[in-house]
């Protein structure tokens, strides 16, 4: 994996592609016979047209850069997780059962304590395929997949089972926290909560940490080269590990964000494999935290906007299918621009030795 | 408890795991091809799907499961090519699209099937043959737990064998392999491992796309749901993983996969058959380990015996 640095020719293939991506979804919508530019404007009109729309869009954004940033914690030195739907649902169900349980206490201590177990559980289950990694080098792609699979059972059992709701009629969701508790809403009606300050202020810590601090730089150079950064003393695997704990710990945190700003209660749509699009975005993002913001934003935009695009009749999907296309050609963009390179050289290789061989010939 | 075991061990429980174990043993042997060429196929959910929506709408649109088939096969040739596109041709991260792919496949799936089914999706559609045989009554257990099955369960068991034999009897298995362990040595033999990874990748693409069928055209009666894979493609990944990609074990393991699936059925009033369902996947982790263990060891020995002889 390449990792370059963010300039013009990183912006403007993103560009590119993000316009191929919406060329696509219209030559799409125009073959299933609906108006590309009704679908665009309805996508932009339901993304801006409302207040709560707005709300839900920045929540969205939050949760995706978070994820993406989870992913890019893990990414810088070498160690790829796959398992942050795991961690994100199960932080979400324990610190949802934590503020069941302490239903009588203050706010402060409940939210605290949410926060606390939701990433320690997180961290905690990072920790398994980071371990196996580092010990025994198991390839942590493959045990992270295996424990997303495993966490989701775990919390089906959990929610059909012994933290279900006392209200018969909801399959698969645990009990409430108390109202008190919930963050404070910022826009009426929707999801958007105080959770976004603390989103941002990590989001910026965690800028901070990786380009301006010793420690940015000794997990950057374990990314890159893990022999040179051993001898020159740094203690690579406890890096790895501590990197992959925390990368866990922040996806338990936007799984208790999503319990307590956004749904209130545990349930199946806390997480529809969010964590898979924040790491896609994180990987075209090149892993540098302030373009996951960026595509973050673009991807909640879609998201939330095509929403709308069910009221006139439009399958809302269309946005998957543009949102990948920008993926699968950033995933290409370096090859398909070293290729247009050499072909360029290629050019002006076989134009070169014709120019003068011109007067060589008899 | 003899009732419970008796229940475990019914042509029921046989025949759900039959039933289960099929579509992932198809995606799985076709991510066994992957796995040696040395590509981590994660995509395998999105060809699944892929291949049920096309199945689904080639029924649809010609009246026959064995035209849906085809046409599902052939969009399943073209994903595998695109796949290969991306990650043989323009090494792009091979994890990276294969989950683009999925969500891909997510979204021009339910895009289409709302275009044309309409919200509620397609039923109805022309399915394709179940096999009901009468076996003699020293074999009614086998009988009763082949009952009913799809023809592709049939015709997944000759492609397990076809597939088993191309990887380790032929020399174009033997390649395969080789471009997956030692592309290097492959290439200086004079053969393009690159070659080798776009027939895997294509090869993947027509069994998820019959997987698909099966789930669409072969279990139900030419039915297609929204996101009908239902993780499946991952669980072929497991399978790929716990068998180390030999189409024969895969195809064990995807038995063992269903097998532990039906068993939550069974055990439904002792234990929640979500945890049931997780066995598998903790069994897949611990044997990773041991394997990975087991090769350090090996390695270990053998530097050992070196030393000694030295």
């Amino acid at each position: 994996m390449k990792r370059r640095p963010f300039d013009t020719r990183y912006l403007l293939s993103l560009a590119i592609s993000v316009l191929a991506a919406l060329i696509l979804g219209a030559l799409i919508l125009l073959l299933a016979g609906f108006s590309p530019l009704k679908a665009y404007g309805a996508i932009i009109e339901g993304a801006f047209g409302n207040k709560r729309h707005i709300g839900d869009l920045l929540e969205y954004a939050m949760v995706l850069c978070l994820c993406g940033l989870a992913c890019v914690l893990g990414a810088k030195v070498g160690i790829f997780n796959v398992g942050g739907e795991g961690q994100l649902i199960l932080g979400a169900i324990f610190a949802c059962q934590v503020g069941v349980w302490m239903k009588e206490q203050p706010g402060w201590l409940v939210l605290l304590c949410a926060a606390l177990t939701a990433m320690a559980i997180g961290g905690l289950y990072a920790f398994i395929p980071g371990i196996l990694k580092v010990k025994v080098k198991v390839n942590e792609v493959i045990t992270t997949i295996m424990l997303n699979t495993v966490a989701l059972s775990l919390c089906q059992y959990l929610a059909k089972g012994p933290w279900k709701n006392p209200n018969k009629n909801m399959v698969a969701a645990t009990g409430q926290p108390s109202p008190e508790h919930w963050l404070t809403g910022l826009i009426p009606g929707s999801k958007l909560s105080t959770a976004i300050f603390t989103a941002a202020a990590l989001t910026f810590l965690i800028w901070y940490i990786l380009s301006k601090t010793s420690v940015g730089y000794e997990m950057k150079l374990t990314g890159q080269n893990p022999r040179f950064a051993f001898f020159s003393g740094i203690k690579t695997d406890r890096i790895i590990l501590l990197s992959m704990i925390l990368s866990g710990a922040l996806c338990g945190l936007v799984g208790m964000f999503r319990v307590y700003g956004g749904e209130h209660i545990y349930k199946s749509s806390i997480s529809n494999d969010y964590y898979f699009e924040g790491l896609m975005l994180a990987m075209i993002a090149a892993y540098q935290p302030l373009p996951v913001v960026g595509l973050s934003l673009f991807f909640a935009v879609l998201k939330i906007g095509a929403d709308e695009l069910q009221y006139i009749g439009i399958p809302s999907q269309i946005y998957q299918i543009i949102q990948t296309v920008v993926i699968f050609a950033m995933a290409a963009q370096n090859s398909i621009l070293s290729m247009l390179q050499d072909r360029r050289k290629e050019k002006t290789a076989v134009k070169a030795p014709s120019r003068k061989g011109g007067g060589d010939v008899e | 408890m003899n009732d419970l075991l008796s229940r475990i061990f019914s042509p029921a429980t046989l025949n759900e795991t039959l039933r289960t174990a099929t579509p992932v043993a198809l995606a799985a042997i076709g991510g066994a091809m992957t796995e040696h060429a040395g590509i981590m196929n994660i995509g395998m959910d999105g060809m699944i799907l892929m291949g049920a929506f096309f199945g689904a709408y080639g029924s649809f649109l010609m009246g026959s499961g064995w035209l849906g088939l085809l046409l599902a096969v052939a969009i399943g040739i073209l994903v595998g090519l695109l796949f290969a596109l991306f990650v043989v041709k323009l090494k792009a991260d091979e994890f990276i699209i294969g989950c683009a792919l999925n969500t891909f496949a997510i979204g021009l799936t339910g895009f289409l099937s709302d275009s044309v089914f309409g919200h509620k999706g397609g039923k109805g559609m022309a399915a394709l043959p179940k096999i009901y045989i009468d076996l003699p009554n020293v074999l009614s257990f086998l009988g009763k737990g082949l009952q009913g099955l799809s023809i592709l369960f049939y015709l997944t068991l000759l492609l397990v064998l076809a597939l088993w034999l191309f990887v380790y009897r032929t020399p174009y298995g033997f390649y395969l392999r080789a471009a997956g362990e030692k592309p290097d040595t492959l290439r200086t033999a004079g053969i393009r491992p690159e070659r080798m990874k776009w027939i895997a990748s294509i090869l993947c693409g027509i069994t998820c796309a019959v997987a698909g069928v099966y789930l669409s055209l072969g279990d139900l009666e030419g039915n297609f749901a929204k996101n009908m894979s239902n993780s499946r493609g991952y669980v072929a990944f497991a399978c790929v993983i716990f068998a180390s990609a030999n189409p024969a074990k895969a195809y064990l393991a995807a038995l063992m996969f269903g097998f532990f699936g039906a068993l939550g059925t069974c055990l439904q009033s002792y234990i929640s058959p979500d945890l049931t369902a997780a066995i598998p996947y903790v069994i897949t982790i611990l044997m990773m380990v041991y394997v990975v263990v087991r090769s350090q060891n090996k390695k270990k020995s053998l530097r050992l015996r070196k030393e000694k002889a030295l």
